[in-house]
């Protein structure tokens, strides 16, 4: 058990290392970074070009990998990050993800797809204790970490800049005030978290052996995971919760296998979450900040159009699927889809201001629940459908119940978790749903006897669903309930001021939202009619948020073209394959620049 | 008061006057939409006739990870292809036609399949679709192209339900059960007590139940068993408890990365020093593991080396003199795939329903892998029939074939 422990040590030190990164650059600007783990993986290749091809030794790759994350930090702060301060941060979260794709990408374009072994500019296995091997790499690992977690404190601390950098995070209106240049400050806390993320690079690499350019997700969503653990924005918080993490699912993951890695990980979050939401080391006035709540703009108005032109447009889209042909039909189907599942998060989003970056979990449930449905009880298609959607809400609304007691962007976190351990959950339920084998052979859609298995009837099919969604969801806007989300997301505290419980509200939001996503869930399953674990992934959660960050949070019908860009863009980028995935993350990103309150919505 | 109801009578008009006009728009909007509709000359719910084939040129198209995660796999298939087309073509093409590959990127990812399979069902001078990757992605795409009337050949999907959608999905990859039972014999050759990591997704999931089934009438021993997902990065919390369990020999379902891995943290980290199967045949998985790789066993189809087959000799080299190296397991399936595919539009006509009849009648698809010679298919699994596993083990850096 020793040996379980104490590789799990090692491997949490590699967590801590990116951690505290992401916790500078969190508690500093108030921007969770989703490119973080991308910059790592960035200074990862950068260090394997150097180290390996080029045969340069450590002494010369951490000062080049240094400089090259620095400058990455300075261009995405000064090009992206900086023009968006003052707007909601939730901006410049979803900003974050699109560099993350872009630099993704962009290192697979520049050193190939294949995984590679990283070079050993330290030694990796020179040294033995409890039965494991490691290496000066993993001590000097270990070093790294705690001094970068020291002299990061002293900075803050003793610094002047250092000193300017906490007093910009406490209040940067005050800093201001004072002759603090906030914006260089802010600066200067990106280079500093890219340029540790670039020498976290180099040693995750050693750790990891095998690397890959498009390891950064997951480096970034595990560091994550251990900086929320510690207490986000908390630096010596992100080493403890990284070195915990590591040790947790190394004694987990050897009781459980490794199947049920994800549930380990995802679980201790949403277990701590609900224990200590601020997390280990974090103050409690850390968890009344909000930075993933709200909207773009609050005051935001979606375009409203005259009832004539929604009634327009319903037929338009109702008339599509009579002369679109299969590929249009086809792109059509996956739309629809998707602005089915987003469109309900215009209300706990856009009008109670939850971000909600799990909606995958929804969709899961609700494609398995249909698919067992028709499959296994041979339910009608129809019946199953709107079951599924409920299924999908109960279920959705049971996991969640004990998050909403949380504050902020606890919250939203929690539901990064909660997708994930849905997903795990009907990975590892194998008798139920089959697991890891997936579901194959779903039938086609059953409409009152009749099969639709043309690309043009199941977008029919779809266009329809939509189409109720669209109504139920206007309505709900328009209702006594609707305004009663509206006030809790323009002031929470107001709005319970006027004992209104956001929580529980906040909470029948949610539960829509996942009603709607259920549906998506089933219409998918018997579309593709093949589902596995796999398909609801995170990318999907992010995905669907995006979609209605991209239309309009506010507007349901900015789901609609939300979805429209992002399912279509890939496709119409088709042509240019190999980049095709980078223009989508810049296209991402010079939309959230540029018309930052989304397509269909206007600044208030 | 008079001036009150004047005022509301007012009102009133201007109300009704908006909404008269509310309505007279609605209407010519109505009317408008409708024009479009009409001049748009709507086919119905039907589903595209795929346009006939034009020229003298017909398609095969494929499926493919050019980008993403498993874009490795994609470089590999897309070696196969080229060089294949290029053979059939300079050969006389497929029953006087030239022979042309419509490459579309998928990533290997479901979403994307289904997004593209209607654009190529609907493209005429396509005539059979190859890939994907990943049998989940090929599984999304299928549907489509069945209902086409497309021959969907799978050639990487091993997957034992892939080819339920319908008659025309088909796919030569030799099953898993037939895999893993000649994996399982051959660990049983050396080893009585095992320790067994796989990779945790439909296709290892499967595989492991097969070896697992022939382990046990083997009478040997699974002292430890774990799954793993393909994205974690340390495995030694599985692989403590598999060294503890004093095994004879490790054996690993999985990938090539996910498999050196494993390797790597056995022998450099564990100090584990027994018999070790697994692995895979790439050039990725030898980079990866190294020194390590000596000795690993694994199941394939296919050894550059070993064949003694003289079309495959022939293969290996051309495909040597065109790309420096030799061809691996997943090329010469890519290769065999196109080749499989004009020797059936030869057979019959280049036309989609040409396609599936050949699959169906013809017996003498020529075979590069395993023993060489032909192939046919098993008309009620539509999968290749007489396919010899054989086995492959690392020396000198390099897959050689195993005698056993």
């Amino acid at each position: 058990m020793i040996d379980t422990l104490f590789a799990g040590l090692i491997h949490g030190s590699a967590y801590a290392l990116v951690a505290v990164g992401m916790s500078l650059i969190f508690g500093v600007t108030n921007v969770a970074n989703f490119a973080q783990g991308s910059i790592v993986a960035a200074g990862m290749m950068v260090a394997w070009w150097l180290g390996g091809p080029l045969g340069l030794p450590i002494i010369v790759v951490i000062p080049v990998v240094a400089l090259v994350c620095g400058i990455i930090g300075l261009l995405m702060n000064i090009g992206v990050i900086a023009p968006l301060e003052g707007r909601k941060p939730i901006a410049a979260l979803l900003a974050t993800i699109g560099i993350g794709q872009i630099l993704d990408n962009g290192l697979q374009l520049i050193f190939g797809p294949q995984t590679r072994s990283f070079p050993e500019i330290l030694p990796t296995h020179n040294l033995q204790a409890f039965g494991v091997r490691f290496g000066t790499s993993d001590i000097v690992m270990i070093i790294v970490a705690i001094i970068s977690m020291l002299a990061l404190w002293a900075f803050l601390k003793f610094g002047k800049a250092g000193q300017a950098i906490r007093a910009t995070s406490q209040d940067p209106d005050a800093a201001r005030q004072m002759g603090i240049p906030v914006a260089s400050i802010r600066t200067l806390s990106f280079v500093i978290g890219a340029v540790l993320a670039g020498i976290a690079g180099i040693f995750v690499g050693l750790f990891n052996g095998n690397i890959n350019p498009m390891n950064g997700g997951t480096i970034g969503m595990t560091a994550f995971v251990a900086a929320t653990i510690g207490g986000l924005g908390s630096i010596p918080g992100a080493v403890v919760g990284g070195l915990a993490l590591g040790l947790v699912e190394a004694v987990g993951v050897r009781a459980f296998g490794d199947g049920a890695h994800d549930l380990i990980t995802f679980g201790a979050l949403i277990l701590i979450l609900i224990l200590r939401p601020q997390g280990l080391f974090g103050g409690a006035h850390d968890a009344t900040s909000e930075p993933m709540t709200g909207t773009f703009l609050g005051a935001t108005r979606p375009i409203e159009l005259p009832r004539w032109a929604n009634w327009v447009l319903a037929v338009l889209l109702l008339a599509t699927p009579f002369f679109f042909n299969d590929y249009l039909s086809g792109i059509g189907i996956q739309a629809t889809i998707y602005a089915i599942a987003a469109v309900g998060l215009t209300l706990i989003s856009g009008s109670a201001g939850q971000t909600i970056l799990g909606m995958a979990g929804p969709l899961a449930i609700g494609a398995y629940a249909s698919a067992l449905l028709v499959g296994t009880l041979h339910w009608p298609f129809l019946l199953a459908l709107v079951a599924s959607g409920v299924i999908a809400a109960v279920i959705s609304t049971v996991l969640t119940f004990p998050v909403w007691k949380l504050s902020g962007h606890y919250v939203a976190i929690a539901t990064i978790g909660l997708g994930a351990v849905t997903v795990a959950i009907i990975r590892l339920w194998e008798p139920l749903t089959r697991g890891s084998l997936g579901i194959t052979g779903i039938s086609y859609p059953n409409v009152f006897g009749a099969v639709l298995n043309t690309q043009q009837e199941m977008y029919l099919l779809n266009a329809v669903v939509l189409l109720v969604a669209l109504w139920i969801v206007t309505r709900i806007r328009k209702s006594h309930v609707g305004h009663v989300f509206e006030a809790i997301g323009a002031d929470q505290e107001a709005a319970e001021a006027l004992s209104i419980r956001s929580g529980s509200y906040k909470a029948l939001a949610y539960a829509i939202a996942a009603l709607l996503g259920g549906l998506a869930g089933s219409l998918m399953a018997h579309e593709y009619t093949y589902i596995d674990p796999t398909m609801f992934n995170s990318t999907m959660s992010m995905t669907i948020l995006t979609i209605i960050v991209l239309g309009g949070m506010n507007a349901p019908l900015g789901a609609v073209i939300g979805s429209i860009v992002l399912i279509g863009a890939p496709e119409l980028l088709r042509p240019i394959s190999d980049a095709r995935i980078l223009i989508y993350g810049l296209l991402l990103v010079i939309i959230i620049l540029f018309r930052p309150q989304g397509l269909f919505a206007k600044k208030g | 008061m008079l001036e009150e109801v004047s005022k509301r009578g007012i009102m009133a008009h201007i109300t009704r006057s908006t909404r008269a006009n509310k309505i007279l728009k609605t209407a010519a909007a109505a009317l408008a939409s409708a024009g479009l509709l009409t001049s748009l000359t709507a086919c119905g719910l039907g589903g595209d006739s795929a346009s006939q084939a034009q020229g003298d040129t017909v398609n095969i198209g494929v499926i493919y990870p050019k980008t993403g995660q498993y874009a490795e796999y994609g470089k590999m298939f897309q070696q196969g292809f080229d060089l294949a087309v290029e053979q059939v073509n300079a050969q006389g093409g497929v029953g006087g036609k030239k022979l042309g590959l419509k490459y579309f990127d998928t990533q290997s990812d479901a979403k994307q399949d289904a997004a593209v399979a209607p654009k190529i069902a609907s493209d005429g001078s396509i005539i059979a679709v190859v890939g994907d990757y990943a049998s989940p992605a090929s599984a999304a795409a299928s549907p489509t192209f069945q209902q086409a009337g497309l021959v969907h050949y799978g050639f990487n999907n091993s997957a034992p339900t892939f080819t339920d959608t319908g008659d025309h999905v088909w796919t030569p990859q030799i099953g898993q059960d037939v895999y893993q039972k000649a994996n399982a014999d051959i660990v049983a050759k050396t080893a009585k007590k095992i320790a067994v990591v796989y990779i945790e997704n439909d296709w290892g999931k499967q595989a492991y139940e097969y070896f697992k089934q022939e382990a046990e009438k083997n009478g040997t021993q699974i002292v430890y068993e774990s799954s793993y997902l393909a994205d974690s990065t340390d495995l030694s919390p599985i692989l403590i408890p598999a060294r503890d369990a004093k095994p004879d020999a490790v054996v690993d379902i999985g990938y090539g990365p996910d498999g050196a891995l494993v390797l790597n943290t056995l022998r450099d980290d564990l100090g584990y020093q027994g018999a070790f199967f697994g692995g895979q045949e790439t050039k990725e998985f030898l980079e990866l593991a190294g020194k390590n790789a000596e000795g690993s066993i694994i199941t394939g189809s296919f050894s550059a080396t070993g064949t003694k087959d003289k079309k495959a000799q022939e293969f290996v080299k051309e495909f040597k003199d065109k790309y420096g190296n030799n061809p691996g397991n997943f090329e010469v399936t890519a290769y065999q795939a196109i080749i499989d595919l004009a020797h059936a539009a030869n057979k019959t006509e280049p036309t989609r329903e040409g396609i599936q009849k050949a699959l169906q009648t013809a017996t003498d698809f020529p075979l590069y892998q395993g023993n060489g010679g032909t192939f046919k298919f098993n008309q009620q699994t539509r999968r290749a029939d007489n396919i010899e596993p054989i086995l492959l083990i690392v020396k000198n850096g390099k897959f050689q074939q195993y005698e056993g």
